[in-house]
């Protein structure tokens, strides 16, 4: 039995020892390096680029622009970038050049002497702003941008969603209190502690490259339409990575390398410093504004909520539509609220494009949906955990399009997670504690993989999966071992190589467990079958009598007639070959109704959602408004546990992650550019601030995941601001209303209730 | 102006002529081929480039390799050799304490360093000695259950 023990990582001992290559670590004979030219600016018409100077530099041997590339525009949501600025750059790490030399710093010095002369427009910095008519458009051209189908869109506006249920207005008319607020979000960034780096190298037609992507497939695309070449000469290998976070989802400098790598005809490697990890990667998450409004009944029930976000979607659109679509759909959050009616722009500024941070647009919709949840308790008179008691969704109930929840769990969640925490116990002054209560998803997509018995009779996944370091892809040989009577160590596995697995989307929406380990199942069975027919001949009896157990087929009922696998799959490589393929096909959208909804909604339901709640005990300083995190409860309902060291791992490192995206990262902007682009100034939690963190897991086997598992990537990040808000507005009595809630914040808050 | 430099790394002797103004790090990786420490920031933020110079630990990012002449290094991939740097690294993987796995050359010289001189530290003495070396993945839960499970198996 493999499933639900606590597996060890196969990746592990490589990385334990310092022997595990990341794609920096790589080195190769005649290698150029590249640094890039940025704009340094926000906003500016390019008026000519003079790159003489950098070129005569000797050991330069390349320095590319835009003319220099096809004139095709990418964007996997809208068509709006090009691989270097054409015309116009729109944000300051927007880049203009690329430079490929002897050395990095021979790049470095080339970059300095590239003169481009600009004319310096107008930033449009302020979402509110760049939505009104009188405006300076982002993207003049913007009317012209091919886009995915769908996709609702105008002017400044890149991607424009409504979620419509049941009839608000009767249901506001049906309230006795209304409560409203708005809730503000800084951007904030991924900050994986493997910076991005990529390397490329041609041979012939074809082009090779090592990157640090989540989703090797989808920029595998994005590479063969900017360069102009079809998708099967370029193969993209991801060595071992770093960290992601969502900020290596989308495709980055992939082209940008393969064309210095082409003219040069020498690999070439780029490897970000930090800085431009902060500036560079265009893969933040998104600033947002959330007006939320919600009608209730003096009992404590919910009749209708409006609710609007603004997301700052900065100068690209990038893969913001996800963002976009997830944060509309957590605005009804755990809660059953019969009329609602919400809509989301995003929104083009000259700021660095955001995208997807892991769970995009949940942390900080669900930061604001749970204030507010407890702000309207109060205004009620009654005590926030009994209004979620109330108004939390149960078996039958319906989500924000209608989706029915199937023993949803939520109600389950708080309860453990209160008990864990000890929750209602007298604590000490300024000390309190913080509740917050949401779901999340796996996305359904395409996925992959093979598996194939060797002649010794060990196995082999080669599977398109992308491990970013969650564990997913090492989980998936107990998945095929339990299929096949085998051990999990006696697999080894071919991923994240495009030229090796089938296609599957990467580590993005907490898919992978979902998807490709349904492939891995679907393939280890194709090979259990071949091992049954073969067995049944060597054995002379029938398939139905026999049974895999302990690396043999065997009679049942009669287990000293058996042959091992060793032994069937040699003889399988005399004739016909033990391979296995799967295909994780996506499965089917629970039911929903999202007629009345305006804009591309691409997943206008949840497929499987993770109810959790979690619960922090704090300390607020009542005199400078620092926030100490004393102790974490978490439960989440992740269905079976495949490997409680990697679902663990996931709520441990996403609620740390969380409790930072709420108390101290954002980015600090000032005309057009960000001033904290360092880990000095943007600081992320250390193992001083991370709290001990108690984890429960409830529920039971979910009806569709691979063994009945859920998706565990993403959930945990969603709700620690959210607990920490309400925390803070419990130990303090005021409410802090943007995102992240530093002492500065805190302390304002408190001055501005009076609390002081 | 080029500069000859010797010292020992992982019990090995090197010679290499490089500028001054070039860091430990850097030479390790480019010049020896040793690419077990990481570079997450090149600023002393993050800790991932952690080795021990005559056993203590320092960020190699931030050091001058000139600086290094004659001191004996231990990097990640010599840390396998010591009874306490593969007791933890054992813990580290047992217990969960890598995912990425990024941070953890430098976690695991880190740790290595503090049992060494402390062999018996309780929680807040193996958080406050990893409060310089970031990891993104871990929360830190797991990393610092490791070192003090792997203190209990040295005692
Ligand atoms: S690379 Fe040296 S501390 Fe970050
Ligand atoms: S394991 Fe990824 S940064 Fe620590």
């Amino acid at each position: 039995m493999t499933i639900g023990d606590r597996v060890p990582r196969g990746d592990g001992p490589e990385k334990v020892t310092g022997q595990a290559k990341y794609t920096a670590d790589i080195t190769m004979t005649g290698m150029l390096h590249a640094r890039f030219l940025y704009a340094e600016r926000p906003r500016a018409r390019i008026i000519g680029i003079d790159t003489a100077a950098a070129k005569a530099l000797p050991g330069v041997f390349a320095v590319i622009t835009q003319d220099d590339m096809l004139d095709v525009r990418y964007g996997f949501f809208v068509k709006d970038r090009t691989v270097f600025a054409t015309d116009e750059v729109r944000f300051e790490a927007e880049v203009v050049a690329a430079v490929a030399a002897l050395t990095p710093e021979i790049a470095a010095e080339a970059v300095r002497l590239i003169e481009v002369d600009y004319e310096d427009l107008e930033p449009i910095l302020d979402v509110e702003d760049a939505l009104r008519d009188d405006v300076d458009l982002v993207h003049a051209g913007f009317a012209s941008y091919e886009q995915m189908a769908g996709v609702d869109r105008d002017r400044n506006d890149c991607a424009h969603m409504t979620s419509v249920k049941g009839d608000v207005d009767a249901g506001f008319a049906e309230a006795d209190v209304v409560v409203s607020a708005r809730y503000r979000s800084d951007m904030s960034h991924a900050a994986p502690i493997e910076p991005h780096a990529v390397i490329a190298e041609w041979q012939g037609e074809r082009v090779t490259i090592w990157s640090t992507s989540q989703v090797p497939f989808p920029a595998r695309s994005q590479v063969a339409r900017t360069l102009g070449i079809p998708e099967s000469n370029v193969r993209i290998i991801v060595p071992h990575l770093g960290g992601g976070f969502g900020g290596k989802c989308d495709v980055h400098f992939e082209t940008h390398i393969a064309a210095l790598a082409k003219v040069t005809r020498r690999p070439v490697k780029l490897v970000f410093t930090r800085r431009e990890e902060f500036l560079a990667t265009d893969k933040p998450r998104h600033a947002a504004i959330i007006d939320l409004e919600t009608g209730v009944r003096n009992d404590g029930t919910i009749t209708a909520r409006r609710a609007k976000i603004i997301l700052d979607g900065g100068a690209y659109s990038g893969d913001s539509h996800f963002a976009s679509e997830i944060s509309i759909m957590m605005l009804q959050g755990p809660y059953r609220i019969p009329n609602l009616s919400a809509e989301v722009h995003t929104v083009y500024t000259n700021r660095t494009p955001s995208g997807s941070v892991r769970a995009p647009g949940a942390p900080q919709t669900v930061w604001a949906v749970e204030q507010h949840t407890e702000e309207i308790a109060a205004q009620l008179g009654m005590d926030p955990i009994d209004f979620r008691r109330k108004n939390l969704v149960e078996d039958g109930d319906t989500g924000q399009t209608g989706q029915r929840f199937d023993n949803p769990n939520a109600a389950a969640c708080l309860e453990r997670a209160l008990e864990m925490a000890g929750y209602g116990q007298e604590l000490p002054e300024g000390e309190a504690f913080g509740v917050s209560c949401g779901w999340w998803f796996s996305l359904p997509v395409a996925s992959g993989a093979y598996v194939k018995l060797n002649a010794d009779g060990s196995g082999t996944i080669v599977t398109g999966a992308q491990e970013n370091g969650s564990g997913s892809v090492m989980g998936m040989p107990a998945l095929a071992a339990e299929e096949l009577g085998m051990a999990p160590e006696q697999f080894s596995i071919v991923y994240q190589d495009t030229s090796a697995g089938p296609f599957d989307l990467g580590s993005a929406g907490s898919q992978t467990t979902m998807n490709n380990g349904r492939a891995v199942i679907d393939a280890a069975r194709q090979v259990r079958d071949e091992l049954l027919q073969l067995a049944a001949h060597t054995l002379e009896a029938a398939v139905d009598d026999l049974e895999l157990v302990d690396g043999a087929v065997r009679v049942r009922g009669a287990p000293t007639v058996a042959v091992t696998i060793g032994e069937l799959a040699a003889q399988a490589h005399g004739g016909e070959l033990l391979l296995g393929k799967g295909s994780g096909q996506p499965l089917p959208m629970p039911e929903h109704d999202a007629s009345e909804c305006v804009g591309r909604l691409f997943y206008p339901a949840f497929a499987h959602p993770s109810f959790f709640c979690h619960v922090g005990r704090i300390r607020v300083d009542q005199d400078t408004g620092v926030v100490q995190v004393l102790d974490w409860s978490a439960a989440f309902d992740f269905g079976t546990i495949l490997n409680p060291i990697g679902a663990e791992g996931q709520v441990e490192g996403g609620t740390v992650q969380g409790i930072g995206f709420g108390l101290l990262e954002g980015s600090i902007y000032k005309d057009g550019h960000q001033q904290n682009a360092s880990l000095l100034e943007y600081k992320l939690q250390t193992a001083i601030d991370a709290p001990p963190i108690k984890i429960a897991f409830v529920g039971g086997p979910a009806p569709a995941g691979p063994h009945g598992a859920r998706a565990i990537g993403e959930p945990p990040v969603v709700g620690p601001p959210a607990a920490l808000a309400n925390g803070i507005a419990a130990a303090t009595g005021a409410r802090v209303r943007h995102l992240p809630m530093t002492p500065e914040r805190v302390w304002e808050s408190m001055q501005a209730t009076g609390v002081n | 102006m080029i500069n000859p430099l010797s010292l020992s790394v992982n019990g090995v002797p090197y010679t290499a002529a490089i500028e001054p103004h070039r860091t430990l790090l850097s030479v390790l990786r480019e010049e020896f081929g040793i690419t077990g420490p990481k570079e997450g920031c090149d600023d002393s933020e993050c800790g991932a480039c952690m080795v021990l110079i005559d056993g203590e630990p320092t960020n190699a990012c931030c050091y001058l390799a000139l600086q290094a002449e004659d001191r004996e290094i231990t990097t990640i991939e010599g840390i396998s050799d010591s009874p306490v740097g593969s007791r933890i690294q054992a813990r580290m993987l047992e217990d969960g304490g890598i995912q990425c796995g990024f941070c953890t050359p430098g976690i695991v010289v880190m740790a290595t360093a503090l049992l060494s001189s402390n062999p018996n530290p309780n929680e807040e003495e193996i958080r406050n000695a990893l409060a310089g070396n970031l990891c993104r993945c871990t929360g830190y839960q797991k990393i610092v259950a490791a070192v003090s499970k792997a203190a209990g198996d040295l005692e």
